[in-house]
């Protein structure tokens, strides 16, 4: 008995070996085609050029696999009498890849853009007409070596997008760039790792994969170790009950222009990291909603780790140096690195032999009334005794002037 | 006040020696290190200034800035050494110390120099007003600027100032060198008193200076552009007289004593 699957198997496979070897029942052969289109000169009137290239045509993936002309130009089938007609209709990839297309229709590049003018974006435009490859090709428009180029294509001057013209650009100072296009590391993140193939949406349509509620998934697709912390610490615990004001990977990483901690572009530079923890934590609003302190940034500043930050010194502690960064956890939690009791571990990094007098204190809070109040009581004495002093010396001074302005006079 | 007439005993321009070559040098090493305790460390406090972030803009520098911090602190703790051992060791230093103790009398010369400045009393005394309390408290009218030795208020009040101004930095400032050391002794908290203690310390000393001192040596009109004193030491004896009137009539004294015994003892022999 032969079963169903089989029996259908035998006669698709008959059906391929009949289409491929006797084209002409099905209209023109390739040869028919390329004994004009083969001309390296052939242009419409216009002078738009008809030529193809039948060697890249014959290594592409239709044409490694048989397809001839006419699958793709189907309304040449009926066409006997040649030259044909000067307008054919576009190629349709649905009626092979119907599940792909359907993605893209749906997809940002299928809709017309907001407000702007409607730009349709049709497979060849990043896939290549006549010599499409499988992106495992290195050859392909669409393998990762490739992929900026064909996106930029579009994306650096023709489509703009809310961020600005050249946004999409800054990709190209990235380490996923850099590690892409100079260690030729073919795993690194194109566009597309982020943003997805063929379907594409925009950062604000929660379909998006780069959209907050997507994000962590998605840079934890290579960067696993990374979302486990992240959603074992402080920010991701809340992230995990859809509070969607917690930081994600991009608020402190950057979009497009991720680079090393090391790297002085980097917005998480050991300099510039006070700066990115305080858009939230001195932010008023955020603070009321959530109980934080503020004024986190002041006091850090006014400690000779911020001052000495501020003037460009990476060697001393950042937010992250205490805190930690991907899995940050409130001092209650004993495996903080800021719980009491790990504190002298935490501050040994930098001072060796840091005991327990480490603790016995706090941080961020040096000289106010409720924090130390010996500290606070000599900062009000100081500040007592420049003020009276200096208005005492300013009151001699202005004195002595004054009578020697009158002697003058007098004389 | 009786007027201090010429005594053919102090000529006005016979030099007197203020301060000694040792002293002039122990003066010049704290303006040095002074200053260079300042540029270092007030950048610290005001870390916001766009100038102090375009001076330390090279390389390293807020390293550099550290080292040249550290340098000059030892160079102040150097010049102290020597400073105390000049004190402590020299007659000459002795006696100075001992002039710079401060007295009762110094609190009066500030209070009469200021009332006599304002003039207030003065003229409220000559239009009759308060004429009673006047006669009996003749010191409250102000008639005439106060007398001083050889160092007077103001410049005691500087001296003793640099003495705890240096004991304060030095110590904080030891203990904020030596994080470790000082967090092995004390808790975080005493320390970030450390902290507090040279920032607020460092402001104090820094407007003493700039206003205090600088007013009182340099723009002041009688020595204006500069008192020299620090650079050759000497002092004229028309200036003992008109600065130091107590001084003056000290050394007077003593040469009249002189003079007279000298005087007794030729009259003896004759």
């Amino acid at each position: 008995m032969i079963s169903r699957g089989t029996l259908l198997r035998i006669v698709l496979t008959t059906a391929a070996v009949i289409a491929a070897a006797v084209p002409a029942f099905a209209g023109p052969s390739d040869d028919d085609c390329l004994a004009c289109h083969g001309d390296s000169g052939l242009k419409t009137d216009q002078g738009r050029p008809l030529y193809v290239d039948s060697a890249a045509l014959g290594a592409s993936i239709h044409g490694e696999a048989g397809i001839g002309c006419v699958d793709c130009h189907a309304d040449l089938k009926a066409f006997e009498d040649f030259p044909h007609a000067p307008k054919l209709k576009p190629v349709d990839c649905a009626s092979c890849h119907e599940e792909a297309s359907a993605a893209v229709r749906e997809s940002i590049h299928g809709r017309p853009h907001d407000g702007d003018k409607p730009i349709i974006v049709q497979c060849k435009d990043c896939h290549g007409a006549h010599d499409i490859r499988p992106a495992k090709n290195m050859l392909s428009h669409t393998a990762a070596m490739n992929i900026p180029d064909t996106c930029l294509a579009c994306h650096l001057e023709r489509v703009q997008t809310k961020r600005g013209q050249g946004f999409a650009a800054l990709y190209k100072e990235s380490d996923h760039y850099r590690a892409l296009a100079l260690a030729g590391l073919s795993l690194s993140a194109t566009c597309v790792s982020c943003h997805g193939g063929h379907s594409v949406h925009p950062v604000d349509d929660p379909q998006s994969r780069v959209s907050r509620l997507n994000i962590i998934r998605t840079c934890g697709t290579c960067h696993a170790g990374i979302e486990k912390d992240y959603l074992e610490g402080v920010h991701g615990k809340d992230y995990a009950k859809d509070i969607l004001d917690v930081p994600v990977c991009t608020d402190c990483h950057s979009e497009h222009d991720i680079r090393s901690p090391e790297n002085l572009g980097s917005g998480v530079y050991a300099t510039k990291v006070a700066a990115v923890c305080s858009r939230c934590h001195d932010d008023e609003r955020l603070a009321r909603q959530y109980g934080l302190q503020t004024s986190r940034l002041k006091t850090f500043s006014a400690s000779y780790h911020g001052t000495a930050s501020k003037f460009g010194e990476v060697k001393v502690a950042n937010c992250s140096s205490c805190h930690g960064h991907h899995g940050i956890r409130p001092s209650s939690d004993p495996l903080s690195s800021i719980h009491p009791a790990n504190l002298a571990t935490t501050c040994g990094a930098c001072h060796p032999g840091a005991g327990e007098n480490f603790s016995k204190g706090k941080i961020h809070v040096v000289s106010e009334k409720t924090e130390n109040r010996w500290a606070y009581t000599v900062k009000i004495i100081y500040i007592v005794v420049i003020a009276g002093l200096i208005s005492v010396f300013l009151a001699f001074i202005a004195a002595d002037l004054y009578r020697r302005m009158r002697t003058r006079w007098r004389h | 006040m009786e007027t201090l007439t010429t005594s053919p005993l102090i000529r006005d321009d016979e030099i007197f020696l203020r301060m000694n070559l040792a002293e002039r040098i122990q003066h010049i090493l704290l303006i040095v290190s002074f200053t260079l305790l300042v540029l270092t460390g007030l950048p610290l406090m005001f870390y916001e200034l766009r100038l102090f972030k375009s001076v330390f803009s090279f390389e390293n520098a807020f390293a550099f800035r550290g080292l040249l911090h550290r340098g000059a602190a030892v160079l102040l703790i150097v010049d102290i050494v020597w400073h105390t051992g000049h004190t402590v060791l020299t007659r000459r230093g002795r006696d100075n110390f001992r002039e710079l103790m401060p007295r009762a009398k110094d609190a009066r010369d500030a209070v009469s120099l200021f009332g006599y400045n304002v003039g207030l009393a003065r003229w409220l005394y000559r239009k009759g007003i308060l004429r009673g309390f006047f006669d009996r408290h003749p010191f409250w009218r102000f008639e005439n600027p106060p007398e001083y030795g050889r160092y007077n208020f103001i410049e005691k009040l500087e001296y003793l100032s640099v003495a705890w101004g240096s004991l304060v930095m030095i110590l904080s400032g030891f203990f904020m060198w030596n994080v470790e050391l000082s967090l092995r002794i004390f808790p975080l908290w005493v320390h970030d008193i450390f902290v507090i203690a040279h920032g607020y310390e460092a402001m104090l000393a820094f407007l003493a200076i700039i206003i205090w001192h600088m007013y009182n040596v340099h723009l002041n009109p009688e020595v204006f552009p500069m008192s020299k004193v620090w650079l050759n030491g000497k002092i004229t004896g028309h200036e003992l007289k008109t600065l130091h009137p107590l001084e003056y009539r000290k050394i007077l004294a003593e040469r009249q004593q002189a003079q007279k015994a000298r005087e007794d003892r030729s009259g003896a022999a004759r």
